[in-house]
């Protein structure tokens, strides 16, 4: 449902622009179930190309590895995603779900994503699965996945672009940069002003649990709907593109020892942190410390 | 001779995961039954996380609905902390909300209703090519045109409450954020912009055009009245739906209900009926009577699900134990029965008219029943209800920005509370739980759970099962009529299906 909202082009425009056939869409199509089925067995026998394969949700195993928490006409559809996976030229993880198993990694759905479970490599289709074009599986994390990630996604491929992929195979052109890079609370967070409770003005990231230092996503890069995203209206960033969302310590909260988060931004350490949130915090302005500013 | 056959029918173009399987006699149904072929356990992974959490998973359970889900947890949680936010903050979460909800109606109705009038299957009617140039999936005009336009509509949400889907920005006490004076703006232009265009392109008319229609003869006059209110989607959808026959087929039993929805912040300009509420709450008996709305009458039966237990049981003392896996026999569906007082009911925007007392949908009840038609009408029709209330809300925000938008509210320890609300497709609870700053229960009762619900204990079927129920099937292979009896549902089976545990399962990271 997020690639409906991709702003520019329009869904329909970019699959025109891009020469792509919609094979099949569960919102989407318009094909009798019967037409579904014939064209299911067309791509399975090799009689139909599957350029672009696009799978969103989580891979559900459960109960007992049968996979019939999630069935199509009494089958599981594990079995389905699997096989369809072995045709494509490319196979595209549109989500954290589909991509690392997400929400749906529990004991009792036992979900897994297509290549990953977790921060762990395998999943439905193995670590050493590669699809016909040679690469492993495209993952478009987040919950939901950027529609910018999926589009540009997208047009590379029909274009025949290779995407450089961080160790998640995640594409760094979207992936490659954290959500608290371009969030307008930067200066906030860089002189230690903290939002302590809702509805303020501050950086979220000392009590609010914002992820954002540490989260990768272009977030606040090419912004939501066009318009905003998260940290901006003052939701924490909730890590959403990470592997292993959602946490399982509460929401809105960060937590500390002693004052520091427990989780610093990515790569700093904790003993030059310490010290220079220390000389930052007594050089913060007056003009962010009585939230004069706007923002 | 009669035959006798049994079908399973995948439908697609439904936000989740269905199976209806119908028995056929003589190509009209005799039997029918609705499977939610998922199971997902959503509110399982709820038990034991951080009071507010529910704010962050819940909306993440559908795409197309979350600032919805947003909403119901919020409320929840309101409850719990025994608070009502302050004015702005209502008049900011109704108008999220119901931007959703205009953009979920408008979607629906064009992107999932209408191009089952641009299957082969009608290629005989004479509207058959317009529908296929307008509503052909992803190609026809007003595909395009609504997709387009919902978008910009839903940049509303992005700039209060930071992006759609699946932000959070509604907490227990108001909302996370106090937009200024030029995001307002903003939202005032994209709201103008919306309502214009569903005035010319949707409707035809006017709003206030529109709402003198207030029966059957009236809609008729309006359907007569000139060309642009012809060939608006109100206008071609009435005629293409009379000239395919599909006035009164796929009636429900007739019963439905509504939670209520949208709280008026006192001092608004805005009015709704006796309780504060813009969207009225109350059950209507198939007799016609409209009784007020309790919730304690709400409970859940299993006797077709596949989950251990037996007897209804009410949210908050519903427990869920899923079985090992779908086998047949009895139980068909990962979806739960509710029901209201023992009885099945429909729920969406048809109800929220009819149990508001709509003039225009009391009559068309009066004359068709509780068709398919008037059910689909509603929904394209609904935003043209909401539009004023959003448009005065908002005018209230600009001019009181410097009122409080957050009430501060300390931690949440203990307590019960529910979240009810009318979500694009009906009635949705959130039951919430909160022992010792943790979840202890997390019960959601979704608007496709009541219509697309299995059997109950008594054996009686669920809302679309029974409007199912002597339908006439031209072709078993493509049964475009089904699909336009079960898609006037709006089904969104992605929520529908849920479980509930009492045991404290850590989630797994
Ligand atoms: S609110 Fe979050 S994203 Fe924004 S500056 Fe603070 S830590 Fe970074
Ligand atoms: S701000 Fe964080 S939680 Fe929100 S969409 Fe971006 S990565 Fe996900």
């Amino acid at each position: 449902m997020s690639l409906l909202n991709a702003a520019a082009p329009e869904v329909g425009d970019l699959f025109r622009q891009l020469d792509i056939e919609l094979l099949w869409h569960p919102s989407l199509s318009n094909d009798s179930p019967a037409a579904h089925d014939a064209l299911l067995e067309a791509i399975l026998a090799g009689d139909v190309a599957l350029d672009i394969l696009v799978v969103e949700g989580t891979i559900v195993r459960g109960p007992a590895n049968t996979g019939m928490f999630d069935t199509r006409r009494g089958r599981p559809k594990k079995d389905l995603a699997a096989a369809l996976a072995r045709q494509a030229n490319h196979v595209v993880a549109a989500g954290t779900c589909a991509a690392f198993g997400g929400i749906g990694t529990n004991d009792t759905l036992q979900g897994c994503g297509l290549q990953f479970t977790g921060k762990t490599p395998g999943g439905l289709l193995g670590a050493e699965f590669r699809s016909r074009s040679g690469g492993p599986v495209i993952n478009l994390a987040g919950c939901p996945c950027h529609e910018q990630a999926m589009t540009g996604t997208l047009s590379a491929l029909a274009g025949g672009q290779a995407l450089a992929l961080d160790e998640f195979n995640r594409p760094l052109d979207w992936y490659g940069m954290t959500v608290h890079q371009g969030c307008t609370r930067n200066e906030y967070h860089e002189y230690r002003v903290e939002e302590t409770d809702f509805a303020q003005r501050g950086c979220l990231f000392f009590f609010k649990g914002c992820h954002g230092p540490l989260a990768d996503g272009p977030c606040n890069k090419v912004l939501w709907n066009g318009r905003s995203s998260k940290p901006r209206a003052g939701v924490p960033c909730f890590g959403c593109t990470d592997p292993d969302f959602p946490q399982s310590f509460p929401f809105f909260v960060t937590r500390d020892i002693e004052g520091v988060p427990i989780s610093l931004p990515k790569g700093v350490s904790r003993a030059h942190y310490m010290v220079y949130k220390g000389m930052a915090a007594a050089a913060a302005p007056n003009r962010l410390k009585q939230r004069e500013t706007k923002i | 001779m009669t035959r006798r056959i049994i079908r399973d029918l995948p439908l697609n173009r439904v936000e989740g995961d269905l199976e209806i399987r119908v028995e056929l006699e003589d190509n009209r149904v005799v039997d029918a039954w609705s499977s939610g072929t998922m199971f997902r356990g959503f509110e399982n992974l709820m038990v034991g996380r951080g009071a507010l959490d529910g704010l962050v998973i819940t909306p993440r359970i559908c795409g197309i609905c979350s600032t919805t889900h947003l909403m119901a947890a919020a409320c929840a949680l309101d409850q719990i902390a025994g608070v009502r936010p302050p004015g702005n903050a209502l008049r900011l979460r109704n108008l999220t909300l119901m931007v959703e909800n205009c953009q979920s109606d408008l979607r629906q109705s064009v992107l999932m209703y209408m191009p089952d009038f641009a299957t082969p299957a009608h290629a005989a009617h004479p509207l058959h090519a317009a529908a296929v140039k307008r509503y052909a999936p992803l190609a026809g005009e007003r595909c395009i045109d609504v997709v387009r336009e919902t978008r910009k509509l839903l940049e509303i949400i992005a700039i209060l409450g930071g992006q759609w889907p699946h932000s959070s920005f509604m907490v227990p006490g108001g909302v996370t954020y106090i937009p200024n004076l030029a995001e307002l703006n903003q939202c005032r232009g994209l709201l103008q912009h919306f309502r214009r265009w569903y005035e010319q392109q949707v409707l035809g008319c006017s709003l206030e055009r529109w709402q003198a229609v207030r029966s059957v003869s009236d809609l008729d006059a309006w359907l007569e009245e000139n060309d642009a209110q012809r060939d608006s989607d109100v206008g071609f959808f009435l005629r293409f739906s009379r000239g395919a026959g599909l006035i009164g087929q796929g009636r429900g039993h007739g019963h439905f209900l509504s939670y209520g929805s949208l709280d008026i912040p006192s001092g608004s300009a805005v009015t709704g009926g006796e309780d504060r509420y813009l969207v009225p709450a109350g059950f209507r008996t198939a007799d016609g009577r409209i009784e007020p709305f309790d919730q304690s009458r709400v409970a859940e039966h299993v006797a077709s699900s596949w989950y251990e237990g037996v007897g209804g049981r009410h949210p908050f003392d519903g427990e869920t134990v899923p079985l090992a896996t779908g086998a047949d026999g009895k139980k068909y569906s990962w979806s739960k029965a509710p029901r209201y007082a023992g009885l099945p009911a429909e729920t969406g925007p048809l109800a929220e008219r009819v149990v508001g007392g709509d003039a225009l949908f009391g009559d068309l009840l009066r004359c068709y029943g509780p068709d398919l038609v008037s059910r689909q009408l509603a929904r394209l029709v609904r935003p043209a209800t909401l539009l004023p209330a959003m448009e005065t809300w908002l005018d209230e925000l600009l001019a009181q920005r410097d009122q409080p938008f957050y009430e501060t509210v300390p931690p949440l320890q203990q307590g019960r509370g529910f979240g009810l609300i009318e979500a694009a497709r009906g009635a949705l609870g959130h039951w919430v739980e909160i022992r010792d700053g943790k979840i202890a229960r997390y019960q959601i009762v979704t608007p496709t759970a009541w219509n697309g619900s299995p059997r109950d204990d008594a054996g009686v079927r669920g809302p679309w099962e029974e409007a199912l129920i002597g339908l006439h099937v031209a072709d078993i292979d493509n049964p475009v009529e089904a699909g336009h009896v079960v898609r006037s549902f709006d089904p969104c089976l992605v929520c529908t299906v849920h479980v509930v545990g009492a045991d404290t399962t850590p989630l797994r990271c």
